[in-house]
């Protein structure tokens, strides 16, 4: 469903994604995880089509992005870890905007619409406008919007922060169910407990470059280390960090660890 | 029509009518006092035309044909001043719209083909750049169909707003493929770019009002000869080729009730007009997301911005501050100068500035009487007052506003709420009064005005420059708009409307005040200087009461404007 083909890409000069190659089946959760600066926004941003590779080649469904960029973002979905609202308009008329802009059936849009509405608990505000919620109601209208059109890809970044427990818990479960129904689910986070419970397959960035991709047992059995996801990823990005010991320096490494 | 173009034609009336329903509930007093402001100002610009034509008329030493030549090549004039100002105006506007606002990155993660999103923006740019040419210029044209011959016939009136309307398309439209060019052609050097076309769009007006004015060397200013002469030198406008001379040409002749040759200008300017918006929309389609992607990723991940010598240029006048104003004060000035769309309209400013001094400049050279020197210095005084109130309206009103969410870090700092408003009330009478005092000071001894009018000039100035600053940040405090991150957009909000308007009555009083009964003393006497001690008690009365309004003025905004930010929470 996604496919990332020997993608590059530069600012100016600085490489910030360096031959990333991965491929995402339908119904996968696949969480990307890095430190901050890795290039995971970079990379989620080229997925979108806001960004071009530098080098390389990006398929949505089958959909090349530069070549045939409406086609694979009619499969998308985007939820960017600052999600754009329009404030002057209510959540309801944000739902049925996303919905034209899609072109969706009117009859379908309806019906999917008020499905979201009732996933996501907006009835009590979803006639207010926007500029009135909270972050939380803010986040889960956004959701709401993202998913309205039945998206065979939905992008996530950074979806759980500021958000209290039960909303969290809510979007486990939409994630989860959203795989269910086929949609591949590429969730980029810091938060690796939620990683680790969601994803089928995690893969580490750092410095632009995959470092590491699998499920959590293959993360382990690379990193040589028998932890927590937070240990193993600790442990993959301090690695990648350190430059390669050398002469008698790597000698010494290896008699001490 | 598309499905998308019809989504956001839906899109935007959704929000218009959600904004207005919003503001009838809750405020719907701004509306009333925006709108009888728009009303005021039409009509003052209505009266002010009407009577310049009139008098243009029936002047005995004029007495100009206002159905022939000369109105034309006056309409020339007028009509490419604004075809430059329109496309600089819309290029900038959609330059932030297209590829900084968070509304574009949301649209093109969608299914939407660029070129729709692209319409979208352009017509939104288009009518934001134009909405207040339209308001200054519809009061002229109209006063222009009052007196142009017996008065114009039914169809001039009826058929204006679509000259206006498909005019506005040929700038909007050149605006627009200079902002895509320059984000495209040249990411790196984009800002460079921009400069230097506006440098040189400044040189070329200047260089123009230069040759404008030459004629009045040979044949003294203010003559028919004089005015004959440099319209030969304005000939090149007349050209059939150039837009601006078809709507002068169309608009000339519907007043002149000839509907065949208005007919056929009108064309000319809808088709041109839509073929170059039709040539902008395909263009888009190329180099809208491919500028997106070059402007987000040309450069360095992270830029690194380090201390300039402007930072520390703008520190030498403020040593008699204490450190964290002036901290507070270079904050605001690197905001500013790292933000092209804001320093770029600064620079429009100045050669407005520029072009009015040196158009000036050739009415110094002559040897004209003194009455009419008189009056050009209190022209200069009233325009450098008006370009320091839009200045202070445009980009010192937002100010406080565009601080918004991030208001935190400095209401959280260990220091005093006033400070954040006198640093940028600072920062705000330094530039104006760099400019106006210097403006004046320059104008009036080229004049060879006495030295008790420079003074009271310069004191006029003072008064105004210190009043239009502590008005705009005291206001901008009162009546924030956190929610809106667009500067442009809280210059022509509710209380940047207000604070406009407050500054045009404060400027009409205190020059009234101050400088008019100076200014009235000379022209009664114009062979020679009034002396001091002869300056009848009037003229200080005046002086004394236009000081008092004016630090009035400064201090009581700026007084309620602390306080109301030291009441503010977050």
């Amino acid at each position: 469903m996604i496919e990332l083909i020997h993608v590059s890409k530069s600012y100016g000069n600085k490489p910030a994604v360096s031959d990333l190659n991965l491929t995402i089946q339908p119904g996968e959760l696949f969480a990307f995880l890095g430190p901050n600066g890795a290039g995971k926004t970079t990379t989620i941003k080229m997925m979108c089509g806001l960004l071009f590779p530098t080098e390389g080649t990006i398929r949505i469904a089958g959909f090349d992005l530069v070549e045939r960029g409406e086609e694979a973002r009619q499969q998308i979905s985007y939820v960017p870890d600052t999600p754009f609202l329009y404030e002057k308009l209510t959540g309801r008329e944000l739902l049925q905007f996303v919905a034209d802009m899609y072109q969706m059936p009117p009859d379908k849009a309806t019906k999917k619409i008020t499905e979201m509405i009732e996933l996501f608990s907006l009835e009590s505000f979803v006639d207010d406008l926007t500029q009135n919620y909270s972050h939380g109601m803010r986040q889960r209208t956004v959701f709401a919007s993202a998913l309205v059109h039945e998206p065979l890809v939905l992008i996530v970044d950074e979806p759980t922060v500021g958000l209290d427990p039960r909303s969290i818990r809510l979007l486990k479960d939409v994630l989860r169910n959203e795989t269910r129904r086929g949609a591949t689910v590429f969730l980029s986070t810091h938060s690796l407990d939620i990683a680790e419970q969601l994803s089928d397959r995690i893969g580490v960035i750092n410095n632009g470059k995959l470092i590491g991709c699998g499920t959590l047992d293959e993360l382990r059995q690379r990193a040589d280390l028998h932890g927590s996801l937070e240990d193993v990823f600790l442990k993959m990005t301090e690695e990648d960090a350190t430059p390669a010991p050398t002469g008698d320096k790597a000698i010494e490494t290896a008699i001490t660890t | 029509m598309s499905s998308h173009a019809m989504t956001f034609q839906h899109l935007r009336w959704q929000i218009l009518r959600n904004t207005m329903a919003t503001l009838f509930s809750q405020s719907w007093w701004q509306l009333v006092i925006i709108g009888a402001c728009c009303v005021a100002i039409w009509v003052v610009i209505f009266m002010i035309s009407w009577f310049g034509f009139h008098e243009m008329k029936t002047q005995p030493t004029w007495q100009l044909p206002l159905d022939g030549s000369f109105m034309e090549y006056l309409f020339d004039i007028f009509f490419f001043m604004l075809t430059l100002l329109l496309t600089f105006s819309t290029g900038i506007i959609l330059y932030s719209s297209l590829f900084s606002a968070p509304e574009s990155q949301f649209l093109l993660t969608m299914p939407i083909p660029d070129d729709e999103i692209f319409a979208y923006k352009y017509q939104g740019a288009v009518a934001f750049s134009s909405w207040a040419f339209v308001l200054i210029g519809s009061p002229v044209l109209l006063a222009y169909g009052l007196e142009v011959g017996s008065g114009a016939p039914w169809y001039y009136y009826a058929i204006l707003p679509a000259f206006f309307l498909g005019f506005l398309l040929i700038p909007g439209s050149i605006g627009s493929m200079l902002c895509l060019f320059i984000v495209n052609l040249l990411p790196r050097h984009r800002v460079q770019l921009l400069v230097g076309t506006i440098i040189v769009a400044i040189l070329g007006a200047c260089i123009w009002s230069i040759l404008w004015f030459r004629e009045a060397r040979e044949f003294g200013v203010g003559t028919r000869t004089w005015f004959d002469n440099l319209l030969n030198e304005l000939s090149f406008l007349g050209g059939s080729l150039v837009p601006f001379h078809w709507m002068s040409r169309g608009i000339k002749y519907a007043a002149r009730g000839e509907p065949d040759i208005m007919a056929y200008n009108l064309a000319l300017i809808w088709s041109h007009g839509l073929f170059l918006y039709l040539v902008t929309v395909w263009l888009s389609t190329m180099l809208y997301r491919r500028g997106f992607n070059r402007l987000a990723s040309g450069d360095s991940i992270r830029q690194r911005y380090g201390g300039h010598w402007l930072d520390n240029l703008i520190q030498l006048p403020l040593f008699m501050l204490d450190e964290q104003t002036r901290m507070l004060i270079v904050k605001d000035f690197r905001a500013f100068r790292r933000d092209p769309a804001q320093w770029a309209q600064v620079i429009i400013f100045i050669g407005i500035g520029c072009a009015y001094f040196f158009m000036m400049r050739r009415f110094y050279e002559q040897d004209i009487g003194r009455p009419f020197k008189i009056g050009i210095s209190m022209l200069t005084l009233v325009a450098t007052s008006f370009l320091m109130c839009a200045y202070t309206g445009r980009f010192i009103f937002p100010m406080l506003s565009l601080e918004g969410n991030k208001f935190w870090i400095l209401g959280l700092l260990p220091l005093d709420r006033s400070r954040v408003l006198i640093g940028k009330f600072v920062f705000s009478a330094m530039g104006c009064l760099a400019a106006g005092g210097l403006l004046i000071l320059f104008s009036n001894l080229m004049l060879g005005m006495a030295w008790i009018i420079v003074v009271v000039h310069l004191i006029t100035i003072v008064i105004l420059a210190l009043a239009f600053s502590g008005m705009a940040v005291g206001l901008g405090a009162i009546m924030p708009e956190f929610r809106e991150n667009d500067p442009s957009k809280i210059a022509v909000g509710f209380g940047a409307t207000v604070n406009l308007m407050a500054c045009l009555l404060l400027m009409a009083v205190v020059i009234a005040a101050i400088a008019g009964p100076m200014q009235y003393l000379h022209g009664q006497t114009p062979d020679h200087a009034v002396p001091l001690e002869e300056i009848p008690l009037y003229v200080w009365a005046g002086m004394t009461v236009g000081i008092g309004i004016g630090v009035a003025a400064i201090w009581l905004p700026l007084r309620a404007g602390i306080q109301s930010l030291r009441a503010m929470e977050f």
